[in-house]
């Protein structure tokens, strides 16, 4: 009994700390809006767009950047392969866009371990622009994008701006679970964090910055080594006193055809970077998931009216609340796709004790382990931990 | 060089993604040139019966529907991608022997053509509307996928009238091809999303129709590329 009491109160702490974060989203997407600004008063823009592979949709994606309502912006496609598929993407983009101010920049940098960081800086070191805005490949953006988050960064004299992210498309069921998960939990987090706690929590799909701010830091150069660039940039930007906001204008962040595989990876690495960055903190992810904590009742206690009607009664709440946000965000999905919200929220409550057993990440092709505040060291080959990788290597070759 | 794909499936007949679907999946990735080439499948065999009750098929009655359908989505494709889109079919003649079955692409055609006609009928057919005739995975295939082996063990009798051959298709390389100095492209056979991911045709030529099968058919500036992501 004092066993099913506690799981009833961690769930209503759950569904309680959901409600804050509903209300957190609601509050940055109803906040004002920037009056518009003279075009004289706009700051030209460098805009880096760092490619590896075909992402979703990323032909219109590398295109919502070239219709841009702004004076002055240059866009810089930069890859690590001229075999890479994007770079065919990148060329025809630039080909119909003969009016605006392309490049394509193809760097076999491997200054660090971040892949992406590495990828940056060849379009880093060409960028003449004193904004710099680094903008991932599956983002499609509006034709005010710019104009807008010019606008708020000048209104609030921060150092770095970042966006809200909402997840849209969905062919398939890994991509659903992408974007019920980045339309619930991921911005619900970032906009709690911004609204409540006052923590900037950047993520890298949008950075727009001031690049005298971030030369000041040590340049993109001072975070080659770290696995989750975005997030530490946004505090040392903070932490040297330049102010991180977080801005209302929702990028699309285009999803359609992931499979489970790809979602369950990217979560189990996330999660690891944020165990490694929030460190203790970290545990408080669990209770926020309100639908992992109500099933755990019934894998503890077993099937009672009691376990089972609050599992329902949890899952039901937090699928009306995911479809809520996604009205708010402008991105709903079919009504019945929400069903598959509490199946996502088990399987991010089972990915959570992940992290608590492994330092290693996958990405890109490539294996790190990580250490403290996402410090990447390569993967041993030679120590007495390789027979593990050598091993499961076979296996996954075996079976291939 | 042109970055090609000259077989796919949609909706139309046993693929899984519906036509505008595909041609945006292509453009959105970059490619030149594609096909779509729907399954006309013969309805006098057991097997092929079965892809007539299932409508896995594009048959006479559609087949208008489906040339048009093509032509509106070429126009979309070239407008928005610059991607040239050919319409085109998969004769598919189903036994349970597979060295009676074949499977021939014809590129760029017109009128309909019946899957269940004779070789000979279906090859000048094709050669009168100017179609481009290709002999699509002619030899031993991986995996679960039934062989069509009949224009391969036929072909002193038949090779006259194959414009190319494939010489991979999807994960499958047939060296044989190669080795008797056939003309040849690779396709992917595309039925669901992850095919796309395949091996492909590139093409030292204009991005036109006519250019794309002479140089197809000359087989001079063709190359095979295992398009990975």
């Amino acid at each position: 009994m004092t066993l099913l009491a506690l799981f009833l109160a961690l769930t209503f702490l759950g569904l309680l700390g959901y409600a804050f974060q509903v209300y957190s989203v609601k509050a940055v997407v109803r906040s004002n809006r920037p009056q518009k600004k003279d075009p004289q008063v706009l700051p030209p823009v460098s805009i880096l767009k760092p490619l590896k592979g075909l992402d979703d949709n990323l032909f219109d994606n590398l295109e919502s950047f070239c219709g841009l309502q702004y004076p002055q912006y240059e866009v810089i496609f930069c890859l690590q392969d001229y075999n890479d598929p994007a770079y065919k993407v990148a060329k025809k983009v630039k080909d119909r866009h003969p009016e605006r101010d392309i490049t394509v920049v193809v760097s076999h940098t491997q200054e660090g371990l971040n892949p992406k960081v590495n990828n940056l800086l060849g379009a880093y070191r060409v960028a003449k622009y004193p904004l710099v805005l680094i903008s991932d490949s599956n983002v499609s953006v509006g034709p005010d994008y710019l104009q807008e988050t010019v606008s708020q960064l000048i209104d609030s004299n921060a150092g770095l701006l970042s966006n809200i992210i909402v997840g849209v498309g969905g062919k398939t069921l890994g991509a659903v679970l992408e974007n019920l998960h980045l339309n619930s939990f991921i911005v619900g987090s970032v906009c709690f964090l911004d609204r409540y706690l006052k923590m900037p929590c950047v993520i890298g799909k949008s950075m727009l910055m001031w690049r005298a701010d971030l030369e000041a830091l040590g340049g993109l150069e001072a975070f080659k080594d770290v696995l989750a660039e975005d997030y530490v940039i946004g505090r040392r930007f903070y932490e040297s006193g330049r102010p991180v906001v977080l801005s209302n204008y929702a990028i699309k962040n285009v999803n359609y055809y992931w499979d489970l595989r790809r979602f369950l990876n990217r979560h189990t690495r996330w999660g690891k970077l944020r165990w490694k960055l929030g460190g203790m903190r970290y545990l408080s992810e669990l209770i926020a998931n309100p639908v992992f904590l109500s099933l755990l009742p019934i894998i503890v206690i077993g099937i009672t009216t009691v376990t089972l009607s609050m599992a329902i009664f949890t899952a039901t709440i937090k699928a009306i609340g995911d479809m809520y946000l996604s009205r708010v965000l402008k991105s709903p999905m079919h009504p019945l796709l929400y069903i598959l919200s509490p199946i996502k929220d088990i399987l991010i409550g089972v990915l959570w004790f992940l992290p608590l057993l492994s330092n290693t990440v996958q990405w890109r092709g490539n294996r790190y382990i990580i250490g403290r505040d996402t410090m990447l060291s390569p993967y041993p080959e030679t120590t007495e931990w390789s027979w593990r990788y050598r091993f499961i290597n076979a296996v996954r070759m075996r079976f291939a | 060089m042109l970055l090609c794909d000259f077989h796919i499936h949609t909706t139309y007949s046993d693929g899984s993604v519906q036509l505008s679907r595909v041609i945006d999946l292509y453009g959105q990735a970059g490619f030149d040139v594609i096909a779509i080439t729907d399954h006309v499948v013969n309805g006098d065999s057991y097997i092929g019966k079965m892809a007539w009750r299932f409508k896995f098929t594009v048959t006479a009655h559609n087949f208008d529907d489906y040339i048009a359908d093509i032509r509106n989505e070429a126009e979309r494709a070239w407008k928005k991608y610059e991607m040239l889109v050919i319409p085109g079919v998969e004769i598919s003649k189903n036994y349970v022997s597979a060295e009676r079955s074949a499977h021939i692409l014809l590129l760029d055609i017109k009128e309909f053509i019946p899957a269940c006609a004779t070789f000979e009928r279906i090859f000048l057919e094709a050669r009168q509307q100017d179609a481009l005739v290709v002999a699509c995975h002619p030899h031993h295939m991986t995996g679960l996928n039934k062989d069509t082996l009949y224009l391969w063990k036929h072909r002193d009798r038949y090779g006259k009238y194959i414009d190319a051959w494939e010489i991979a298709n999807r994960d499958d390389v047939f060296n044989v091809i190669s080795l008797k100095k056939y003309p040849y492209i690779a396709n992917s056979d595309f039925h669901k999303v992850r095919h796309i991911y395949s091996w492909k045709t590139l093409l030292n030529c204009e991005k036109d129709v006519q250019a794309v099968k002479q140089c197809i058919r000359h087989n001079k500036g063709v190359a095979i590329t295992l398009f990975r992501n």
